[in-house]
This record gives C-alpha cells, sequence and structure tokens, in this order.
C-alpha cells in the first residue's frame, strides 16, 4: 500500500508544502507508492495561472506539473477546501483528481505523512 | 502487530529546539521505545528540524540542552542521527565536508549526526516498523 | 482491546486548521493522542466523535489540565508507544 503525502498549507509563504513535494518526489524515485492530498490552505497550489516572477520564486505549478512524470500516482484534492478557496473542477489540471478527506481515504494508505 | 515483540522505530523531527516542543517530545518517545525493549533504526531531521544538529545552540544554563541530550542518547543507543541536506544546507548547518565543496568559513554540525539526503528517510520508512513525526505547533 | 485503525497524533491547538483537518479524517476505530498544546483540547471541551480519546499525561499536568480529563485516558511515554504499535497506521497532524 501506498504512501500519502498531505500538504495543507499554501505555497510561497511556507516552504513545508514544497518540503512535503520533495518527500513525495525521493519516495517515488525509489520506487516507493505515493500520492499526495491537498487540503485547507494546501489547495492553493492547484491553482492554474500562478506568475511568481515578481517574488523571486518557482512556480509550484510547474514543480507540480512534474509530479505525474516522477511516478507520484495520485494528486488529490479535497472537494470543500476547493470549494472554500473558490478553485472550480475546471481550474484543476487533469492530473487532479477531487475526492473526500475523511477516513475511508486515510484507509487506502499504508501511512500518511506532512512535512512539518 | 504485536506490541511486546521487538519493533524498530524511525523517527522524524520537523520542529526546531526552543521554538517548538518536538525535540524533546522526540526524545521521551525514544527512551520509553528503548525502555520497552524496541529499536530506534535511526532519527531524521526535516525542515526546521535540522537546528537539533547545530553545534552552535547555547541555551541559558539553567535550561535542557536538547542538541547535547540528543547527541547524548545517540552515542549512548548507536543510533543515527541524520540531517536532511537539502534543510540542512538552506538553513546554514554544514559539516566538513559541505564547507569545503561551498568554501564556507566554518561548519556547524554536531557529532554524531550526519548530513544526508532523502533517501535515509525513506530507507528508515522500509526497514522500520514505524516512522513516526515530530512536528511544531504551527 | 477493540480493533485500531489509525492513531491520530495532534499536537496542534483547537484553533489551529489541522486540528479540524484531524477530526475530519477521523473514523469510528481510530483513536487520538493529545501530545503539547493538542491537550488543550481537553479544556476547550472539543467533542471527538466516538474515537477514543487519549493524552499525555506530562502535556496535560504541564498546562495545569489534570482536573478536566474525565473521558480521556491518561497515557505516559511507554503506553504511547505501545499504541502506536497497536494501530494499523500512525498520522502525526
Amino acid at each position: 500500500m501506498a504512501m500519502l503525502i498531505i500538504i495543507d498549507q499554501p505555497p510561497y509563504g511556507g516552504w513545508t508544502g514544497r518540503e512535503a513535494l520533495d518527500m513525495a518526489f525521493s519516495l517515488a524515485a525509489f520506487d516507493q507508492p505515493v500520492s499526495l492530498l491537498f487540503i485547507g490552505a494546501g489547495v492553493n497550489w492547484l491553482r492554474t495561472g500562478q506568475n511568481t516572477s515578481g517574488i523571486e520564486q518557482k512556480s509550484v505549478e510547474k514543480n507540480l506539473a512534474a509530479a505525474p512524470v516522477f511516478g507520484i500516482e495520485d494528486i488529490l484534492a479535497d472537494r470543500i477546501s476547493c470549494e472554500r478557496y473558490g478553485i472550480a473542477p475546471p481550474e484543476l489540471a487533469d492530473s487532479v483528481v477531487l475526492t473526500d478527506a475523511n477516513a475511508e481515504l486515510l484507509a487506502q494508505y499504508s501511512q500518511a505523512a506532512f512535512a512539518g | 502487530m504485536n506490541n511486546l515483540d521487538p519493533h524498530s522505530f524511525t523517527l522524524v523531527i520537523t520542529g526546531a529546539p526552543y521554538s517548538t516542543q518536538a525535540p524533546q517530545t522526540a526524545l521521551s518517545f525514544a527512551k520509553a521505545a528503548i525502555a520497552a525493549g524496541h529499536a530506534i533504526d535511526r532519527v531524521f531531521l526535516y525542515g526546521d528540524g535540522i537546528h537539533l544538529a547545530s553545534a552552535l545552540v547555547t541555551p541559558p544554563s539553567d535550561e535542557p540542552h536538547w542538541p547535547k541530550n540528543w547527541a547524548t542518547f545517540l552515542e549512548e543507543h548507536e543510533v543515527p542521527g541524520v540531517a536532511c541536506i537539502a534543510s540542512a544546507l538552506r538553513r546554514g548547518l554544514v559539516d566538513d565536508k559541505e564547507q569545503k565543496r561551498y568554501e564556507l568559513d566554518a561548519s556547524n554540525l554536531r557529532a554524531p549526526f550526519t548530513i544526508a539526503g532523502l533517501g535515509e528517510w525513506v530507507e528508515g520508512n522500509i526497514k522500520s516498523s514505524r516512522t513516526l513525526y515530530f512536528h511544531g505547533d504551527r | 482491546m477493540n480493533e485500531l485503525h489509525t492513531l491520530h497524533i495532534l499536537n496542534k491547538t483547537p484553533d489551529h486548521p489541522r486540528f479540524g483537518e484531524c477530526l475530519g479524517m477521523l473514523g469510528p476505530d481510530d483513536a487520538i493522542v493529545l501530545i503539547e498544546n493538542g491537550v488543550l483540547g481537553l479544556a476547550a471541551a472539543e467533542g471527538f466523535h466516538s474515537a477514543r480519546v487519549y493524552a499525555l499525561r506530562d502535556d496535560v499536568a504541564a498546562r495545569g489540565l489534570s482536573g478536566s480529563t474525565q473521558a480521556t485516558s491518561l497515557v505516559d511515554y511507554s503506553e504511547w508507544v505501545g499504541l502506536t504499535l497497536q494501530a494499523e497506521r500512525v498520522i502525526s497532524w
């Protein structure tokens, strides 16, 4: 069974989300099954049209686009959190699957972890 | 899983000493696990948790010295303590090797901690019965 | 001892978003261990649905909450270690 890496912090204002993504990429690099779950303010990673040129940070939109290529199995987004932050399904990349973050979801993974 | 059989734990600390309670909670957990006959496979410091491996941390003399206390525990029980290299370099924690590589003025890694990649975490995660995370409170 | 699916280790105050996220992913066969600032959930009389609730004795005592623990089992570090091994999975919030 796979590991679920959970990101509940928005990009740019903190580094925890990036460090969570690094964990997921590392697992995938060692052929360990891993999926990502965005929940709470973390769903702001998934918004399209992020232009980071003014804050001198790499766009996480691009980082995340590479996730399926690097072998990350599923990119999940909590439905209620997306509604809360006004992220409608058409805006989500094809690789993102809307889900309900609950006990049944957690039960599908052998482990779940935050980066901080 | 029978909790009376010996098991092994990988502990991941992501909260910094003196900013969070994470290193001290983790140390109490580690001591209890050893006392119950289990093993600590390794301790992995990630994110702000890497500050625990700094040789320069200097708390007032009437406060517990968490980096020193952790170093003593690791030596006594021969547990590897590894700080994530990406987290460490960004936050100014370097060993002699990285000091030379980046031509820095000093190194500040406390023995017996070492610096290595996230692969150490992945390996601990595969080998251990349980991987536990000790986060900050923010 | 009943089956223990997920052991949730919660160290955040009830005002932290992760406290609510944890409650949202809590199943009927799960248990919570409140540690560090998480034990303030006892003072705020948070409802934990039907999950079994444990709290780390030292953290409860440190925050002056030893009198607010009616439905809560206080555990020491050694009992907490045992709980992590009983559970199918452990998540630190």
